[in-house]
């Protein structure tokens, strides 16, 4: 409560003093969302209010800086119990006495999210702070993108800022060779990328070096000192490559990434997509992903397989993947969807039918219900609970 | 002397025309497209979506252009829902990318996305993306002229090339004859030429920078009963602007 009062005080603080300079652009967004699962006969509801609060400054062509503030609140259903969504097999592993250790807490958070200055030299970009770092031509899946990862539910929601030190150097109008560093606590940890980006014909590419640890989890074992399960901090190091452009009317697009492993063994990640847009203002995309950490046979999923997916720490449980999407303009102010992922590997499948509607110039009411149909153990299993989301977002 | 008037009497007769000067289809929209001959502008405008039920979403972006219209920038101010998503269009519109600033990330379309609706208005990406669209996609055909819109005007039947890259099977255009600014123009379904699907009309014309200049737009949607209406609140030709403006690094500036 006095952390929250804190924050208040300070945000206030801030935009009086902000305020007074004319340079200093404040927006951002309000949202509420309500999201339900049906789980063991029961239809689990959690509620979230969040407040982003962005502020701009561009004091001259060559400086400029950004952050933004989050502020988020959780009512209702804030403790889930993860073995409530996994499989018998996958419970069975859990070690006797620590079953209440694999609990999904939500609770009131507030965070600087972005906070980066951005020099602009005759020849280069500078930006240093916590700052958003995409990459890939992925939709919903991106092997490249080491930093991220995105919910095949909601692929297009904002991702966190990174702390990093990002050098974008022009080579001419068609190329940018891009350095990355995001620091850790040595330098051997910290994480390095190097990516050339360039443009052929109607189609961009890039050829991408990236060294990170790999902070993955070991869900059998707890770690007391931290509180924890027990983290196994990985080197990788991954050479990848993506490129997107036209082929016979067809958007296309695709991208590889290869990880060479410290002590595990080493895998590769493939996505490619196409999409077109009907005369008719239909959209239509398909996208394919394979990752070949995932595993081809669902009987050998384990309690480690699932809670790495669960908790964003792989990308996928099952090694061959199909997102499917169509979006209509029903009206001017009403887009209706429908989305399917697809696992090749076990047969099973989630349908997400979407709705974005725009109430007013700066309301808009995002929707989607997410229908599992695989038997228990597969990827996308019943167990895994039915449900939906609704979020209404204010700008400001 | 009397033999010199002769020759010339006989060079006057012997070429058809001479004295109508009256311009073909494809000399009008030449005019047409002179008009966009300018190298570079900057325009600042905003757009108001009317939908069926009457309500109304505004839109304001700025825009810069180079090359008749070859390279193109489009960066959204209003609503705030938008503020920061920019379009950068190349090659007449076929290398388009798309930035997101809340992600910062660009997306690389296909010029299939050129259908697509701009902020769901009745404009598509290919209407905004002039180019010289209307004499490499279309062949032009001169109808009987008619008054529009209280101006005499040249009618033009524009018709898609077999190797036209444009989503519109055929064009019905009026043009100003004292300007040649294309007052109404009347777009037909890709597949079906008799299909009427959208008419544009310009008005409020200004002479900037020695350029007459359409200062209001309405695009009608007949199919859907809708209407985007675009109103340029800033215009200025031939304004400096290096090539570095239409880069990926620009777009995320």
């Amino acid at each position: 409560m006095k952390k929250g009062i804190n924050f208040l005080v300070f945000l206030l603080f801030s935009f009086s003093s902000l305020l007074a300079q004319d340079s200093v652009d404040i927006f951002g967004y309000f949202e509420s969302q309500a999201m339900g699962t049906a789980v063991n006969n029961e239809f689990l509801m959690l509620y979230s209010n969040k407040l982003r609060v962005d502020l701009k400054s561009s004091s001259s062509d060559k400086v400029s800086f950004a952050a933004n503030f989050d502020y988020i609140t959780y009512h209702g259903q804030t403790r889930w119990n993860i073995l409530d969504f996994l499989p018998s097999d996958a419970v069975a592993e859990v070690p006797p006495g620590m079953e209440a250790f694999y609990v999904l807490s939500f609770e009131n958070r507030h965070f600087l999210d972005n906070a980066y200055i951005k020099l602009s030299f005759k020849h280069f970009d500078l930006t240093v702070g916590k700052q958003q770092i995409s990459l890939g031509t992925g939709y919903v899946w991106n092997p490249m993108d080491v930093f991220n990862i995105k919910d095949v539910l909601d692929p297009t929601y904002e991702q966190p800022g990174h702390n990093a030190i990002r050098l974008d150097v022009p080579l001419g109008s068609m190329y940018t060779v891009t350095a990355l560093l995001s620091p850790e606590d040595n330098w051997g940890n910290s994480a390095k990328l190097i990516q050339l980006k360039g443009r052929i014909s109607h189609f961009d590419y890039s050829l991408t070096a990236i060294e990170k640890i790999w902070r993955f989890h070991d869900y059998m074992r707890f770690d007391l000192d931290n509180m924890n399960f027990l983290e196994l901090p990985e080197r990788r190091k991954i050479l990848g490559a993506s490129t997107a452009g036209e082929l016979l009317g067809l958007g296309v697009w695709a991208e590889y990434a290869y990880s060479w492993m410290e002590v595990s063994e080493d895998f590769y990640e493939l996505v490619v997509g196409t999409d077109y847009t009907f005369d008719f203002q239909t959209y239509l995309m398909i996208e394919y992903y394979r990752n070949t950490l995932g595993k081809t046979d669902y009987t050998q999923y384990n309690l480690n397989d699932w809670m790495r997916f669960l908790a964003t720490e792989q990308k996928a449980i099952s090694r061959d993947q199909i997102y499917l999407f169509i979006q209509h303009p029903a009206t001017d102010l009403l887009n209706i969807g429908l989305s399917t992922i697809y696992s090749l590997s076990d047969s099973s499948f989630a349908l997400v039918p979407t709705l974005n509607y725009s109430f007013s110039d700066n309301v808009e009411i995002f929707a989607y219900l997410n229908l599992n149909f695989g038997s228990e153990g597969k990827a996308f299993s019943r167990k895994m609970g039915n449900g939906g989301l609704i979020r209404v977002r204010v700008y400001f | 002397m009397k033999r010199t008037m002769l020759l010339g009497l006989i060079v006057l007769l012997l070429t058809p025309g001479l004295f109508s000067q009256e311009l073909t289809g494809e000399d009008i929209i030449l005019k047409v497209n002179d008009l966009f001959n300018f190298d570079t502008s900057y325009s600042k405008a905003k757009m108001t979506i009317v939908t069926t039920s009457g309500q109304k979403r505004t839109f304001i972006s700025e825009s810069w252009s180079k090359n008749k219209g070859e390279k193109n920038l489009v960066r959204y101010l209003e609503p705030r829902r938008v503020k920061g998503q920019a379009v950068l269009m190349l090659n007449n519109a076929d290398d388009i990318w798309m930035y997101f600033p809340r992600t910062q990330r660009v997306r690389k379309l296909a010029s299939h996305a050129k259908k697509q609706k701009m902020q769901g208005s009745d404009f598509s990406y290919e209407d905004m993306g002039s180019g010289d669209a209307f004499i490499n996609d279309f062949s032009s055909k001169k109808l009987k002229d008619e008054k529009m819109e209280g101006y005499n005007c040249y009618k033009l039947e524009l018709t898609r090339k077999p190797d036209g890259d444009v989503s519109y099977s055929r064009l019905i255009m009026w043009v100003i004859k004292e300007n040649f600014v294309p007052v109404v123009i009347d777009y037909y379904d890709e597949d079906d030429p008799a299909l009427w699907q959208k008419r544009m009309v310009e008005s409020d014309i200004r002479i900037i920078d020695g350029i007459p200049t359409a200062m209001k737009m309405v695009m009608i949607n007949k199919n859907d009963n809708t209407q985007t209406e675009m109103e340029f609140l800033e215009v200025k030709y031939n304004v400096p602007l290096d090539d570095k403006v239409f880069t990926e690094r620009e777009l995320k500036k």
